[in-house]
């Protein structure tokens, strides 16, 4: 048995958790989660690297906490290394290191992309059958990876413009509507009724790449035309758009690798369209979907936890030289290059 | 030459904004800072994207949006793409320590009238939007270059030079 106690500071949220043999989760705090009044002053961490710094190890405490464990009961210690914010990753690498080093425990640097994809073996449901294929879809990145037998990741496309969660955002704020922009325009695309309109979709063929920028375009002059059809067709058909290249590409590119299931992680993971028109379009295929829960698609540590328990073997000294890495491509990465 | 400091330039596909952000990219070097201003779809990415094909940085180049900052690495300097829109706290702003960050490379920052008051005070501005009614083609665009600081002055100078302004 492997207890392993992670920390997620790669954006906006400051997350600890601990995670037994990478599927049993003990705890998942996340710092804008929980109440953090009394020791942080109510600021909830937003980019900063000292909201980080105020919430580290507040997280990490009430991580052991929820747990009921010392740390006695922890065997290695895990955290993001990349991709994500700099000044916001070195607040959770260089603390999950100092925890290593005075716990004299192994450190294992892990993926945030990978984190994602390997929520879905976090739980006590099956365990998804490899090879897989991953979409990563978020606020921040629109990933396809091939997960091999081994566990290495060959990254097969991904978005060439905006992720997909930030054209939800976006088209959210051309409709008027709040932030995150997920769940709003959903709504907003359940009310539209037996009417439909259609938007364009970039399907880039012969490539497994997306784009967004176009659409988010196309529903700007929707919006401005004259006449221009109610709100709610245009999200309804903004939000089809969407599921149907993601769902679509996604099956077509499994079909084509021969993998034993699909797995779908990040933020817009959440949205049910997209999970429908992917069950829909892989189940013909006859090819398995894995989706975490909605708590464990947004950025998290158990997440981190799973994916650094697969790197078990490779965990380092705390006191070996290690950095983090901002971007996702095309520089070699932990864990999608061993 | 010329200290004009406001140069216009339309394109009419984003296949020619891209190309413009390539000529642009030939006049920067280290340390310099251009501000990408314009509404949503207005081209942002688009000219970033050229930008960064012109510095040969490594790509892809993508909105950065959510994660604040990307950094692509090239042999001769690296691109640091910023990107403000859900900001809306100049101290949030600050926090990112963008100039201090970006001494090495190129810094390009969409959406900077989230944070004006963090950003350097000499910097080339351009602002992005759909090129005027008249015109038919939906991915015609027009940039005003503005140049605040001798420096920028100087790049656009080198615009000029290259016959890119529009004729008026």
């Amino acid at each position: 048995m492997t207890t392993i106690l992670a920390i997620e500071s790669s954006c906006d949220e400051t997350a600890a958790a601990v995670v037994v043999d990478g599927r049993r989760m003990v705890s998942n705090v996340v710092a804008s989660q929980i109440e953090l009044h009394a020791v942080t002053g109510g600021i909830v961490p937003e980019v900063a690297a000292r909201q980080h710094l105020r919430a580290v190890v507040p997280v990490v405490r009430q991580a052991l906490t929820d747990a009921s464990m010392t740390w006695d009961g922890i065997d290695a210690i895990a955290a993001t290394a990349g991709p994500g914010l700099s000044g916001a990753l070195v607040v959770g690498l260089n603390a999950a290191r100092g925890l290593a080093f005075a716990r004299g425990l192994p450190f294992i640097p892990t993926d945030h992309i990978e984190g994602h994809v390997c929520a879905n073996w976090l739980g006590d449901g099956d365990e998804p059958p490899l090879p897989a294929l991953a979409l990563v879809v978020s606020g921040g990145h629109t990933e396809l990876l091939l997960m091999h037998e081994d566990g290495r990741f060959t990254r097969l496309g991904g978005t060439r413009d905006d992720a997909a969660g930030e054209a939800f955002d976006k088209v959210a704020r051309l409709l008027g509507l709040g932030y995150p922009g997920g769940p709003p325009v959903s709504r907003l695309a359940a009310s539209a009724g037996k009417h439909r309109v259609r938007l364009p979709r970039a399907w880039l063929r012969g490539t497994d790449d997306w784009s967004f920028s176009g659409l988010k375009s196309a529903v700007q002059r929707m919006v401005a035309e004259p006449g221009a059809p109610p709100q709610a067709l245009i999200a309804d058909a903004f939000e089809e758009s969407v599921a149907d290249v993601l769902a679509t590409k996604t099956a077509r590119a499994a079909e084509r690798e021969d993998v034993r299931c699909v797995l779908l992680a990040g933020g817009v993971a959440a949205n049910a369209r997209v999970r429908s028109r992917l069950r829909e379009r892989c189940g013909v295929l006859g090819i398995p979907v894995f989706i975490p829960p909605p708590e464990l698609c947004t950025d998290n540590a158990a997440m981190i936890a799973a994916a650094a328990f697969r790197h078990l073997g490779s965990a380092v000294a705390a006191t070996d030289a290690l950095d983090v890495y901002p971007t996702l491509a095309p520089r070699m990465r932990v864990g999608i290059t061993r | 030459m010329t200290t004009a400091n406001r140069l216009v330039v339309t394109t009419r596909t984003a296949v020619r904004t891209r190309a413009l952000g390539r000529r642009l990219a030939k006049l920067l070097h280290p340390g310099d800072v251009v501000l990408l201003q314009g509404p949503l779809g207005a081209g942002k990415t688009t000219l970033a994207q050229g930008i960064a094909t012109g510095l040969r940085v490594a790509g892809p180049v993508r909105s950065p949006t959510f994660v604040l900052l990307t950094q692509h690495e090239g042999t001769a300097l690296t691109l640091y793409h910023a990107d403000l829109y859900r900001l809306d706290d100049p101290e949030a702003v600050a926090d990112l320590a963008l100039e201090e960050q970006a001494r090495d490379g190129v810094l390009l920052v969409e959406w900077p009238e989230r944070g004006l008051a963090a950003l350097p005070a000499t910097h080339l501005l351009v602002v992005l939007e759909p090129a005027p009614a008249a015109d038919t083609d939906a991915n015609a665009r027009r940039l005003t270059f503005v140049a605040v600081g001798a420096r920028y002055r100087h790049i656009l100078d080198g615009l000029h030079a290259a016959g890119l302004a529009d004729h008026t």
